[in-house]
């Protein structure tokens, strides 16, 4: 019974730790297939968990706080975007920069408005809700998988299909396809392939900032400067791992998800954890080169 | 992507042009840290003006602020050396902590040897451990075309783990609690110039090899063929240069360099290796080489500001409370700006292209 009881733990765990990652790999996943690599999505989940909290502290509402989060986060997305596609800078030092330059200001409000260095504590802070599915919750690792979580965490599950659907089968995908992969073809329909980039940046953005209130309203209940423990690079990792497909992406951010959960077990057994948060980052090394085997194996064979 | 990343040379004079390509970004981050600061209740002339005298005001905070741009003219030479062969190369953080840790290694280990001997060993340990580092990247991108900037991105994580998991473990000081490895002997340490401030031999290194790069890039084969390379891949494929080869070999030196700059921190400043040891140097070091914009000068001068920062920035954090992290926004912001183009104006400062 207590095997049983500790494999539900480990698949709740590993369900909660899933949710961030892949809250932001499909805003990170959307944003590339637009045309832009987001290496700033840990920026905005930093961003959306502190306002997240101080909104959920001062209103008594996790709703508010979740709109509130996904804002900042969209509205640090924007200003992202238009450095990246009306000033023509570099996506990739862009995004360094405003990792740095967030987490900086981050740092510094917390200092100057609650005199506290890294950690902020509120009264009162509205948690988001369980969703107890009764009969289901009984079924062992069923239960486990389906009962007990939050909104947010259903939510996230769902934007699975729909990004899967929307990319396939709506006009709006098949125009952000195309603003990554033919921006001439956009621009002949006359359309603005540029505008197309900044609305898929603003929207990682808001996907980025509801991971973050996720890990301070829905995870830990307080606000710390390292509370996205590089997440946004774990984001980053999964959609690179799931090549731009969003079943794939969050099969990546199931695994590093389970990999989270495990990394507290395994401490417990003389497995050091620093070992364990090697491999996201390792799998997706190891995944980029079979790719490119397989491709050039494939050219290989056509020529 | 990285055209425009490599297209001056590392000249040893700044143009008027560059110059002012440098300045803009720095000006714009000013404006909009002070924005922040003022906001915050500080007023930004009067913090800037405690900044400038605590970084340059006297001997001793001079030798400060040289000592903290030590480790940041190094990481931005790695970066600029891989940036110049268009390799955008954003792993040089991890290099510093595989360097460092391994220089500190061979510093607490061979205990024993004399100076002359063991010193240069540690540092040379270092770069071959940095260079070791960016191998892989640098054959999947020459060999396959795997993007480098996921690969050594990943790396820097891995580096920070790795040793993370190292100095808790295997390499723990007996007795110490904290993670850090034991202290490297004295005869493994970096003389220091000017004691007791922590500036040390490490930078006349640092600014030797900056001359090295700036002949380099303009007096040698090689460094006429990276500029190539960098600029336009197939024009050099055309001419005959082994492009791919060449950025085996330019990941290969911007991960010794990385990985010097650790070794340098570790037996000048540290005197070991501890979790947490690079403040993100090699981040810094990307500020750097892009403010620089590649030239030997310019990384000089951009290392020196940032060092500068980051020194007068822990100063006046203890006499006014103005939190330390005024430093991170303005180097954050500088990135930004230093590879937005502000159209109409720097088209003019450009000429054709």
């Amino acid at each position: 019974m207590a095997g049983a009881e500790m494999i539900d733990n480990v698949v709740h765990a590993a369900i909660v730790m899933t949710t961030p990652v892949l809250l932001a790999a499909i805003g990170g996943l959307v944003n590339r297939v637009g045309g832009i690599v987001n290496i700033g999505l840990d920026s905005m989940m930093l961003a959306g968990a502190l306002l997240g909290l101080i909104i959920a502290s001062s209103t008594g509402s996790w709703g508010a706080a979740l709109v509130m989060a996904a804002l900042a986060g969209g509205v640090l997305g924007l200003l992202m975007s238009l450095a990246i596609t009306r000033l023509d800078a570099n996506e990739i030092i862009v995004g360094l920069g405003f990792n740095i330059a967030v987490a900086g200001l981050v740092r510094f409000f917390l200092k100057s408005a609650y005199g506290s260095s890294g950690t902020l504590n509120l009264p009162d802070v509205a948690r988001l809700p369980r969703i107890d599915i009764p009969v289901l919750a009984d079924i062992p690792i069923l239960g486990a998988v389906l009962s007990g979580h939050d909104p947010v965490t259903w939510a996230a599950w769902l934007m699975v299909p729909l990004t899967a659907w929307f990319l396939a089968r709506t006009r709006a995908g098949l125009r952000l396809r195309a603003a990554g992969a033919a921006p001439q073809a956009v621009r002949a329909l006359g359309l603005s392939p540029l505008a197309i980039r900044d609305a898929s940046t603003v929207f990682a953005g808001l996907m980025a900032g509801l991971a973050g209130v996720y890990l301070s309203i829905g995870v830990v209940g307080i606000f710390n400067e390292g509370i996205t423990a590089g997440r946004g690079f774990i984001a980053l990792a999964a959609f690179y791992f799931g090549r731009n497909r969003p079943w794939q992406t969050a099969l990546g951010a199931l695994l590093f998800g389970f990999f989270d959960a495990f990394q507290i077990r395994l401490q417990g057994r003389g497995v050091p954890a620093e070992l364990v948060q090697i491999l996201p980052y390792a799998m997706v090394i190891v995944v980029l080169t079979l790719m490119a085997l397989a491709m050039r194996r494939a050219r290989a064979r056509r020529a | 992507m990285t055209d425009s990343l490599a297209t001056t040379a590392p000249l040893p004079v700044l143009r008027w042009r560059n110059a002012a390509a440098t300045i803009a970004p720095l000006l714009l981050a000013l404006v909009l840290a002070a924005i922040v600061l003022g906001l915050a209740g500080h007023n930004p002339l009067e913090v800037y003006r405690l900044l400038a005298v605590e970084s340059f005001g006297g001997a001793k905070r001079i030798a400060a602020t040289l000592a903290a741009a030590t480790p940041l003219i190094l990481t931005g030479l790695a970066t600029a050396v891989a940036f110049r062969a268009g390799a955008f190369n954003v792993g040089v953080e991890g290099c510093v902590f595989v360097g460092g840790l391994a220089a500190a290694y061979v510093g607490f280990t061979y205990v024993g040897l004399p100076s002359i001997v063991l010193l240069p060993l540690a540092l040379i340990v270092s770069v071959l451990v940095g260079a070791l580092w960016m191998l892989l990247p640098g054959l999947l991108k020459a060999r396959l075309d795997v993007d480098e900037v996921v690969t050594t991105l990943m790396l820097n994580f891995i580096a920070v783990s790795l040793t993370a998991y190292l100095v808790n473990g295997p390499l723990l000081a007996p007795g110490s609690a904290n993670s850090a490895t034991p202290m490297v002997d004295a005869a493994a340490r970096l003389p220091k110039l000017l004691p007791p401030s922590t500036l040390n031999a490490g930078f006349i290194i640092a600014v030797a090899l900056l001359l090295l790069y700036w002949l380099w890039g303009s007096r040698t084969a090689l460094g006429f063929e990276t500029r190539i390379a960098g600029l336009n891949a197939r024009f050099a494929t055309a001419s005959g240069i082994d492009v791919p080869m060449l950025i085996v070999k330019m990941m290969l030196l911007s991960g010794a360099i990385g990985g010097l700059a650790g070794g340098i921190h570790a037996l000048g400043t540290v005197g070991r290796f501890v979790s947490g040891f690079s403040p993100g140097y090699g981040f810094t070091g990307i500020a750097v080489a892009l403010l620089g914009r590649g030239s030997a000068l310019g990384i000089f001068l951009a290392a020196i500001l940032f060092g500068a920062l980051a020194t007068s920035g822990a100063t006046i954090q203890l006499f006014s409370d103005v939190p330390i992290e005024i430093v991170s926004i303005l180097q954050g912001m500088v990135m930004i700006f230093a590879v937005a183009r502000f159209g109409w104006i720097v088209s003019k400062w450009r000429g054709p292209r």
